[in-house]
């Protein structure tokens, strides 16, 4: 990477519009041989280069700060309908064509939607980023909403809807969690949104979102991989320059979730071969300083086949097939969710039973140094091995710059398992794996 | 030398795999599922290492381990922190060549697998793609499922397991591939201090026998209740790894349905949204293998989108390809390969398929050229010569009740099954 004055001078000498000048930020160390660099356009876009040959391939990630949270009950699953419709044709590209000029450049490209964020990616051999950078510059600001595309796009979502919720009992479930683990956070509905919302969206609502979110200022642009930085912010600049600098109007601060006083428990009844248990422990934000202790947790609970969870469920007791547990990443706090996979004919009650006392267990006595070893060895394992492609960093950097406000905070995160002590575990567990804290749906058979 | 290496320091961790030229074509009949138990009694642990020390230890290497059999070939990979690749190393040379194979372990393990076998029942995709095979291939080889079914299960002891063991693998040929932060001069000196000597792989010629196609076109639903939405697979055979017709027809179904702006996704997800995704695939192996289309539309156009998927493929065969549509395949085919090579442990991986799974090294070494070449007229005709568009398996999970009369009635259908979801 060259110096940045020297960069910046090169790129802003006579540009003279505000929106399209260059602003140095800082460089950030990416582990050891890498450097991160942030920039800012003038019109607010916040751009996080990392150069890195290693393959001949470049990832290109464009974050927005717009997810379910955003929506209101009547309007959910909107910020994933429109992740869909931005696909669509542009004032300077017909309907199809941006997915046929990406595959034609070898590039895969792609969206998600969460709760927190809404990111668009493409993947692609190193030759193909100005295509890249035009092609999102264009769709962010130059989007065309029809009837047409928005009823064809409601129905795909409908039918994934339908795979991935309506026909599948895990995501039934979890659906049914987050409904009732929540009471007042945007949280509680599902990020696919209702079918009854899903069916009822007109060209109107997505005109009004897209102007809403879809701004320089709510986004930031990951560049990783193979490239040339002084080119490719140079392509930025000629294609995002001239878009306006408006800002979004910031959204309403999501209401805060009353602290949980009391165990509530929900039933399924599902067309299921087999039982399942899914609790949800109320957990905190992804950035508190206790969700490190409790990552470590989940590690020796589920890290894996010498976890404790798996030696007694699926291997001594044989009481289920498989367990896993996760903390949902999220800006404002979320749940600590676990799976029980029962095996057939095993009952649920003996289940939560010994899942009680591992927690307890743990609670008291902490994990021993071999399971912290452990625990930290396989979250670095994990951890390298997301960093494996250009593709994973960017997604990485897009990711902690989004929910933790810094794209370089990938490595604290490591270092801040490294700092977990048995002590913090035991006060983490203590204090969020309580009973009073959770939400348990038991996924029951629907006799035949 | 049959090992492989692909150095690389981008990162500090290490791939490594041994790999052995047996699979489920190795399953004597009666007991389809065999290979994958042995495999993973393997995956249990060396001699002398009780399991839940054997998961400690690895663990605390930072290192994961896994043993997955497919029909041809069996992989021992494993991937570790760099600092701790020999002990990794020595350990994965003992879960091949000196395993525990512990009765107790392996009635936990056959357990476990029929446990396994009800859970699938959940997921309406694999019900789909294995009945699909079954109903494609009938009793040949092919149609077998890794992980057996419940009778065939019952009928593997240990002592098969352990006979299994000593036939294919204690003194059978092996690969091994090591990738990421590591030297080949390191690798070779590890290997020889760690590893049994190397045996040359003899070249993996299970003798099967050709696959053959049923005559007609035939429905085959599996029956489960409440599904609002369906799985639909539609295919045939499709070729074998030396077929020279191969690469055409690669060409071929990427134009037609292997990208997301080919006809098949464009006219049933981008015209009529009608399924989130929608496929056509290819696969190959020593016999013709399957090629098939995938979709899952809501059970009331089930029976629509698999007309429409007819009318496709008719029109893909009968008509051929357009130029431009096989150039954008080719572009796309082209342009795109640098993933199949981004990192080292991909790059090794091709190496491993070409020696285990007979590929010629040429589709590797010489890939864009192969797709560069194809014309239009080869693509087509390779088209023709191996899709059949009379002669189709089509296989839907679905309420039966909501859609057998509709698929009885798609044009051409020459029998419908209706099996229950839950026969394992």
């Amino acid at each position: 990477m060259g110096a940045p004055k020297v960069l910046i001078d090169r790129l802003n000498r006579g540009v003279r519009k505000r929106n399209a000048r260059w602003t140095f930020v800082r460089d950030h160390a990416f582990g050891d041989a890498l450097k991160l660099r942030r920039l800012r356009l003038g019109n607010g876009l916040t751009v996080l280069l990392l150069v890195d040959r290693s393959a001949p391939t470049v990832s290109y990630h464009t974050w927005f700060r717009v997810g379910s949270r955003n929506e209101r009950p009547g309007k959910t699953g909107l910020a994933h309908l429109f992740e869909h419709l931005m696909f669509s044709e542009t004032r300077n590209h017909p309907h199809g064509d941006f997915d046929r000029l990406m595959e034609g450049a070898g590039a895969e490209a792609n969206a998600a939607t969460w709760t927190d964020w809404t990111c668009y990616y493409e993947n692609a051999p190193r030759d193909a980023l100005p295509l890249l950078i035009e092609l999102e510059a264009d769709r962010m600001a130059n989007l065309v909403l029809r009837v047409p595309q928005v009823t064809s796009e409601k129905e795909v979502v409908a039918n994934e809807r339908k795979l991935r919720v309506d026909d599948d009992v895990e995501g039934k479930a979890l659906e049914m969690l987050y409904d009732n683990a929540f009471r007042r956070h945007p949280y509680r509905w599902p990020t696919i949104g209702s079918m009854q919302d899903i069916r009822s969206f007109t060209v109107r609502d997505c005109q009004e979102f897209y102007r809403t979110y879809y701004a320089p200022g709510n986004a930031t642009v990951v560049i990783a991989g193979d490239f040339n930085e002084q080119k490719a912010l140079s392509h930025v600049q000629k294609h995002y320059g001239g878009l306006s600098a408006s800002r979004p109007a910031k959204p309403p601060t999501p209401a805060k979730e009353p602290s949980q006083r009391g165990e509530r428990v929900l039933q399924l009844t599902a067309p299921t071969p087999t039982e399942k248990l899914l609790i949800g422990y109320q957990a905190p934000s992804f950035s508190d300083p206790d969700t490190p202790a409790l990552v470590i947790a989940n590690e020796v609970l589920f890290g894996g086949t010498s976890s404790r969870l798996h030696r007694l469920f699926c291997v001594d007791q044989e009481v289920a097939l498989s367990v896993r547990g996760s903390i949902s990443p999220f800006i404002d706090p979320g749940l600590f969710e676990m799976w029980i996979f029962l095996r057939e004919g095993k009952p649920k009650e003996d289940a939560l039973a010994l899942l009680d006392g591992e927690i307890d267990r743990l609670a008291c006595d902490g994990p021993n140094p071999s399971e912290l070893d452990k625990a930290i060895n396989q979250l670095e394992l994990s951890f390298l091995h997301s960093m494996e492609t250009a593709g994973g960093k960017a997604e990485q950097i897009g990711f902690y710059e989004t929910v933790a406000s810094d794209g370089a905070a990938v490595f604290d995160r490591l270092a801040a398992y490294r700092n977990v002590s048995a002590d913090d575990v035991k006060r983490a567990v203590s204090k969020y794996l309580r009973r009073s804290r959770r939400t348990r749906v038991e996924i029951l058979r629907k006799a035949p | 030398m049959n090992v492989f290496v692909e150095p690389s320091d981008a990162l500090p961790i290490v791939d490594l795999e041994i790999a052995l030229p047996v699979g489920s074509l190795q399953d004597p009949a009666g007991q389809e599922g065999l290979a994958q138990l042995t495999g993973h009694l393997m995956r249990r642990g060396p001699r002398g290492l009780s399991q839940e020390r054997f998961e400690d230890r690895l663990a605390r290497l930072g290192a994961r381990m896994s043993v997955e059999v497919s029909m041809r070939s069996t992989r021992v990979r494993a991937t570790v922190l760099r600092r701790n690749l020999e002990p990794l190393l020595a350990l994965l040379g003992d879960v091949v060549w000196h395993p525990a194979l512990r009765g107790s372990d392996f009635s936990k393990l056959k357990r476990r697998a029929e446990a396994a076998l009800t859970a699938r029942l959940d997921d309406d995709q694999v019900l789909g793609a294995v009945c699909f095979r079954e109903a494609l291939f009938g009793e040949h080889p092919y149609g077998r499922t890794l992980s057996g079914h419940t009778d065939s299960l019952a009928r593997i002891s240990i002592q098969h397991a352990k006979e299994f063991y000593a036939r294919n693998i204690a003194r059978g040929a092996f690969l091994v591939g090591v990738s990421g932060d590591v030297s080949e001069a390191e690798v070779h000196s590890l290997v020889a201090s760690h590893f049994p000597k190397v045996r040359r792989s003899r070249r993996n010629t299970s003798d099967v026998p050709a696959t053959r196609a049923r005559r007609g076109r035939h429905v085959v639903i599996v029956d489960k209740p409440e599904r609002t939405q369906t799985q639909l697979i539609i295919g045939t055979l499709g070729a074998r790894t030396r077929d020279r017709k191969l690469f055409p027809l690669l060409v071929s179904n990427t134009a037609f349905g292997g990208t997301f702006s080919g006809p098949l996704m464009q006219q049933v997800r981008g015209v009529r949204g009608w399924s989130y995704g929608a496929y056509s695939r290819l696969l190959h192996s020593t016999q013709r293998d399957a090629w098939y289309m995938s979709t899952a539309p809501a059970a009331e156009y089930s029976a629509d989108c698999a007309a429409l998927q007819l009318d496709l493929l008719e029109r893909w065969v009968d008509g051929g390809t357009k130029q431009t549509e096989l150039r954008f395949a080719q572009r796309y085919l082209i342009n795109s390969h640098c993933f199949d090579r981004d990192t080292a442990s991909k790059r090794l991986e091709a190496r491993l398929d070409v020696e285990l799974l007979d590929i010629p090294r040429s589709y590797v070494d010489k890939y864009d050229q192969l797709v560069a070449r194809v014309t239009r007229q080869e693509a087509n005709n390779a088209t023709r010569a191996r899709i059949s568009d009379k002669d189709l398996t089509i296989v839907v999970v679905a309420t039966a009740s909501d859609v057998a009369t509709s698929f009885e009635r798609l044009p051409g259908v020459k029998s419908v099954e209706i099996v229950p979801f839950d026969r394992n």
